[in-house]
């Protein structure tokens, strides 16, 4: 009992949520990224444009297909050798957002296919361009179905930060363990604090699209 | 001068000869209506005329531009001919009057009050002047289709496309329809060419009739003299099994 008191001082609560703030910051620029880029890429994969949409779906289909952790690896370590040279919230950030778009991509583009292809007939006989099809009739509806698949994939976004621990981003899970590496006792009450935050704003997630899917038409 | 004119049009689908050698003059003003038994390719021929389908040969003349030729933009045919739907395929993340207004919005550029009062007016016309706030799927099956045929007005075509408007419809339904669709052939500029199987509506309206059976036109003719007098064995046969049941 002793060791959660201890462990729980104001100190090192406040040096959690500094780690939760990066954890915070990294997430939600990579999914604002990702989502932007994910919807482009489906879009694209979606249109079947000679040779462009081919090109997307293979090399969507290679980073799906790699571990993230590999892509965190690369950012950080290998492009340096390419003379690119990221500091590590870049480094993590672009990892994230790489990964997350290829796996939005294809969210983007299985919720375009369960729009009935009626939708865009009838957009198109109105006189609609392919593009304003999409725009104004397909994506809006196409949303409102992904929400579902794009929350866990946000959720999945925000628990894959911790893996850029390796690479020492001072995130939520990191500074976790700079406490508990200064006293091995403080290793439960960490991991139930560092538990308690991420369920906490994962749970928010869900709770957030529950209201947006109701709101929704 | 012809609004619509096939010369020799061919379509398939791989290896299925769905339009064999259709030859068809439709002139501005007239309703036609198109019959056959199912799978006779009358939907495919609607849907070539704005080119929801493509063909393979020969020429197809829709308001003067060829839709054989890739280059033909769709667009600008597309612009002048409306289209009605066996499932009337309305915006479901629009209100009616969105769905209605959409489209002069973003193709003609309509202004806003001007686009507003026309629609308003459509509405007024089908009868669901109070329903411009509705989404569709609160609509029933008869009311989405007379706000498919006002949003389809609301670009003021020269033609309109209908293809099969009242099958999907539950029977009490059909009439409401059938009478928006008797009063816009009433327009002497409206050029219709209307898939159906509502032969009391084909009788009373059509200017002519075209009967088709396995992707081929067999019989042409004015409406009443089609009716009376069917020349085609299969249009005859056809039509003893449509009209005593």
């Amino acid at each position: 009992m002793k060791n959660f008191v201890d462990a729980y001082s104001w100190i090192n609560i406040t040096y959690l949520f500094k780690g939760l703030l990066i954890t915070l910051e990294v997430s939600i620029i990579s999914l604002l990224l990702s989502f932007i880029i994910g919807s482009f890429l489906g879009v694209i994969r979606y249109s079947r444009i000679k040779w462009v949409s081919g090109t997307v779906g293979f090399i969507i289909d290679i980073i799906r297909n790699l571990p993230l952790l590999l892509i965190i690896f690369f950012t950080y370590f290998a492009l340096p050798k390419l003379q690119i040279h990221l500091s590590i919230m870049q480094a993590a950030i672009s990892a994230l957002t790489v990964f997350e778009s290829a796996m939005i991509a294809e969210i983007v583009r299985s919720g375009i296919n369960s729009v009935p292809i009626g939708q865009t007939e009838g957009a198109r006989a109105n006189g609609l361009t392919s593009i304003q099809t999409m725009w104004h009739i397909i994506l809006p509806q196409a949303y409102k179905k992904m929400i579902p698949p794009l929350v866990s994939q946000f959720i999945s976004l925000i628990k894959d930060t911790s893996l850029a621990t390796i690479i020492v981003l001072p995130d939520l899970m990191y500074h976790a363990q700079i406490i508990y590496g200064q006293n091995n006792n403080y290793i439960i009450p960490m991991f139930l604090a560092i538990s308690i935050m991420y369920f906490v704003v994962n749970y928010a997630l869900s709770l957030i699209a529950r209201w947006l899917d109701r709101r929704l038409v | 001068m012809a609004m619509i004119e096939f010369k020799n049009v061919e379509k398939y689908y791989g290896d299925f000869h769905a339009l064999t050698n259709i030859n068809l003059k439709i002139e501005s003003g007239e309703t036609v209506v198109l019959i056959g038994p199912s799978g006779s390719g009358k939907s495919t021929l609607i849907r070539t005329v704005n080119g929801l389908e493509t063909v393979e040969g020969g020429e197809l003349i829709v308001n003067d531009q060829d839709l054989a030729n890739k280059k033909t933009d769709m667009n600008r045919i597309r612009k002048n001919v409306g289209m009605v739907f066996q499932h009337f395929n309305l915006y479901e993340n629009k209100t009616v009057l969105e769905n209605i207004m959409l489209a002069p919005r973003l193709v003609l550029k309509r202004n806003k009050s001007e686009n507003e009062k026309i629609a308003q007016a459509l509405l007024a016309k089908v009868g669901l002047a109070d329903k411009g706030n509705s989404y569709p799927k609160q609509l029933s099956g008869g009311q989405k289709q007379r706000v498919a045929i006002a949003r389809s007005l609301a670009m003021k075509p020269k033609a309109l496309l209908f293809d099969e408007p009242t099958s999907a419809l539950d029977p009490e339904m059909i009439g409401d329809v059938l009478n928006v669709m008797k009063d816009i052939a009433k327009d002497s500029d409206m050029t219709m060419l209307v898939v159906t199987h509502e032969m009391g509506f084909a009788k009373q309206v059509a200017d002519r009739v075209i009967f088709m059976d396995s992707g081929k036109i067999l019989e042409d003719a004015p409406s009443a003299q089609f009716f009376d007098n069917p020349k085609e064995p299969r249009a005859k046969q056809f039509l003893s099994q449509v009209l005593n049941h």
